[in-house]
C-alpha cells in the first residue's frame, strides 16, 4: 500500500514538472484594403502628407458581412482549441480601461495611478498571431463569386506563418452571405493545416523571436567596448552574440544588423520551456532576454533594462536599469 | 533455305508471345500492387460540405458494385485521415489537409486502424452516401471479368472524425503542447 502511494506521489510530481508552452493569442483583423475599399477609413495629415488608415470601429459598426465572417471563423478556431481575441471587444475594453484608470485614486493620499507615456502607447489591441482577412464579392455577368484571402502573420517576426486564398465558384443563385460562409468553410482547414505545421516546427526547433540590444545614451557604454570574460577579451557585442549562440536551440539565430549602439537579432530560436526553481516553465522572449541581462550583470558588471514588446519580441537596453 | 526461314519465323513468334505474356503478367502485377497500395486514392472534391463535413467523389474497386462501393467508403475515410482531399477543379472548394500529419501514424497505430477499418468497423460512422441508388452510367465501370470500379459521392463527417482521432491520441491537436 505504501509503495502504491509513493508511486502515485512520484507520478503526480512528474506530471507537475511538465510545463506548458505559452499559447499564442490570435485575432482576426480586417485587411487595410478591405477597410479602405469599403470606406471604413480615416485620413489625416501627417506632417504634410495625407495618410489613410483603416477605421476598425466603423467597419464593425457598419459591415454585417465582416461580422458574420469573423463570427464563423471564431467558432471554428474555438473548436480547435484557439478561441480568438475579438478585436471589436478588445477596442471597447481598452477604452473602458483608459477611462477607469484615469478615475482611480488612492483612498489615503488621493494619488492617481502611475502611468508612463509608454504605458499609454502600449494600450492597443495586440495579438501574437494576426489573421489578416480580406474578401471581395465580384460579379461575372449574372453570377457572383468570392475572392478570399487569409494570412496568418506573426506579429513579431512579421512572417506569414499560415495562409489560404483563392476564388470560389461563380453562382447566380447563392446570396453573398452563403458565398462568404462557403469560403470560410472551404479555406479554414487549409489555413489550420499550415498553422499546425508552424506549431510543429516551433516545438521541434524552438519559438522564433526577435531581440534588439540597445544602449542608454547617458551610460557611456558602447557595444564595441572591450571586456575580459574568463580570459577572453573581446567586444561586448561579440560576448552577447556568443551568449545567444550558446542559449538558442541548435545555436540558430541571425544578427541582421549591428552598430556600436545597436544589435538586431532575428530568427532567434528560443526553447519553448526553461527550468526554473526545479520546474519546467514556459519561456517567452522576456525570460530569455532576462537571462542575458543577468549574464551581463554577473560577468561584465553592466546593468541593463529588459523591455517587453510581446511574446515574441523583447529589447535589452544596456547601461542602466 | 525455306526451312531456315520457317524456323526463324517460329522462334521470333515464340519470343514475341513470351514477351507479351510476361508484359500482361507484369501489368496485372502492377495493377494489383496499385489496388493494394496505401497511397492510391482516386478522390475528387465535389463542393464545400455543410459545416464540419466534406463532399467528395471517391472511386472504389470490388468484384461487384456493392463491394466496390464499400471499398470507396473505406478509401474515402482513409484519404481523409492520411492524405487529405485535393481542391475542387472548378474552384468550388479549397484543398483539405490530412487529419494525421505524422507519416508513420498508420504503422504506429496498426492495431487501432485494423479494428477501425474492419468490415462493419467504426469508420462507417463518419461516412454517408449522398445518394441511395447504386452507381450507374459512367460511375460504374467493369474493369475486367472480376473487377468493378465505381465512383461514389460521399459526405464525410470530417470534423467529427478529426475530434475522435484527437481523443484517441492518433491525431495531433492544433493546441497540443500549449
Amino acid at each position: 500500500m505504501k509503495s502504491i502511494i509513493s508511486g502515485l506521489f512520484i507520478i503526480a510530481l512528474a506530471l507537475n514538472s511538465f510545463g506548458q508552452a505559452k499559447k499564442p493569442t490570435i485575432m482576426v483583423v480586417p485587411s487595410d484594403r478591405l477597410c479602405i475599399s469599403k470606406g471604413y477609413s480615416m485620413t489625416f495629415d501627417n506632417q504634410g502628407s495625407q495618410q489613410t488608415l483603416p477605421d476598425y470601429k466603423k467597419a464593425f459598426q457598419n459591415d454585417g458581412d465582416l461580422r458574420m465572417v469573423i463570427s464563423k471563423m471564431s467558432g471554428m478556431m474555438a473548436d480547435r482549441g484557439f478561441p480568438l481575441k475579438d478585436l471589436e471587444q478588445e477596442m471597447k475594453n481598452l477604452a473602458n480601461e483608459a477611462a477607469e484608470a484615469s478615475m482611480i485614486a488612492s483612498t489615503s493620499s488621493g494619488s492617481a495611478i502611475a502611468e508612463s507615456p509608454i504605458d499609454v502607447l502600449k494600450r492597443t489591441a495586440k495579438a501574437d498571431i494576426i489573421m489578416d482577412l480580406d474578401f471581395e464579392i465580384k460579379q461575372m455577368g449574372p453570377k457572383k463569386y468570392i475572392v478570399f484571402t487569409l494570412n496568418g502573420l506573426d506579429a513579431y517576426t512579421s512572417k506569414n506563418v499560415a495562409s489560404a486564398s483563392g476564388s470560389g465558384q461563380p453562382s447566380s443563385a447563392a446570396t453573398p452571405e452563403i458565398l462568404l460562409e462557403e469560403a470560410v468553410l472551404s479555406y479554414m482547414d487549409e489555413f489550420n493545416g499550415r498553422l499546425m505545421t508552424h506549431f510543429t516546427d516551433m516545438f521541434a526547433n524552438g519559438r522564433e523571436v526577435k531581440i534588439l540590444v540597445k544602449t542608454f545614451a547617458n551610460a557611456g557604454i558602447t557595444l564595441e567596448d572591450e571586456y575580459d570574460l574568463k580570459g577572453t577579451t573581446d567586444m561586448l557585442s561579440i560576448h552577447i552574440e556568443d551568449w545567444i549562440a550558446g542559449h538558442t536551440v541548435q545555436g540558430r539565430f541571425s544578427l541582421s544588423d549591428g552598430t556600436a549602439t545597436m544589435m538586431r537579432f532575428e530568427q532567434v530560436r528560443i526553447a519553448m520551456e526553461i527550468e526554473r526553481n526545479g520546474k519546467m516553465r514556459a519561456q517567452d522572449t522576456r525570460m530569455f532576454v532576462n537571462e542575458l541581462s543577468k549574464f551581463l550583470r554577473e560577468n561584465c558588471q553592466i546593468e541593463s533594462k529588459v523591455y517587453l514588446r510581446g511574446l515574441g519580441e523583447a529589447w535589452l537596453i544596456v547601461g542602466e536599469k | 533455305m525455306k526451312r531456315v526461314t520457317q524456323i526463324f519465323a517460329m522462334v521470333l513468334a515464340l519470343i514475341f508471345m513470351a514477351s507479351t505474356t510476361s508484359q500482361a503478367q507484369s501489368k496485372n502485377k502492377v495493377r494489383k500492387m496499385e489496388y493494394n497500395s496505401q497511397y492510391n486514392y482516386e478522390v475528387a472534391t465535389v463542393a464545400v460540405g455543410v459545416d464540419g463535413t466534406k463532399l467528395v467523389k471517391v472511386w472504389g474497386y470490388g468484384p461487384d458494385p456493392e463491394e466496390a462501393t464499400r471499398n470507396a467508403k473505406e478509401l474515402g475515410i482513409a484519404c481523409a485521415i492520411f492524405r487529405g482531399f485535393p481542391p475542387a477543379s472548378n474552384g468550388a472548394a479549397a484543398k483539405t489537409p490530412p487529419i494525421v500529419t505524422d507519416s508513420d501514424a498508420a504503422e504506429k497505430n496498426m492495431a487501432f486502424f485494423e479494428t477501425f477499418f474492419a468490415p462493419g468497423g467504426k469508420y462507417l460512422q463518419y461516412v454517408n452516401l449522398s445518394t441511395d441508388a447504386p452507381p450507374s452510367g459512367e460511375d460504374r465501370i467493369k474493369v475486367n471479368k472480376k473487377t468493378y470500379k465505381v465512383g461514389v459521392v460521399l459526405s464525410i463527417a470530417f470534423d467529427e472524425l478529426r475530434k475522435d482521432l484527437e481523443k484517441e491520441g492518433i491525431a495531433r491537436k492544433l493546441d497540443a503542447g500549449f
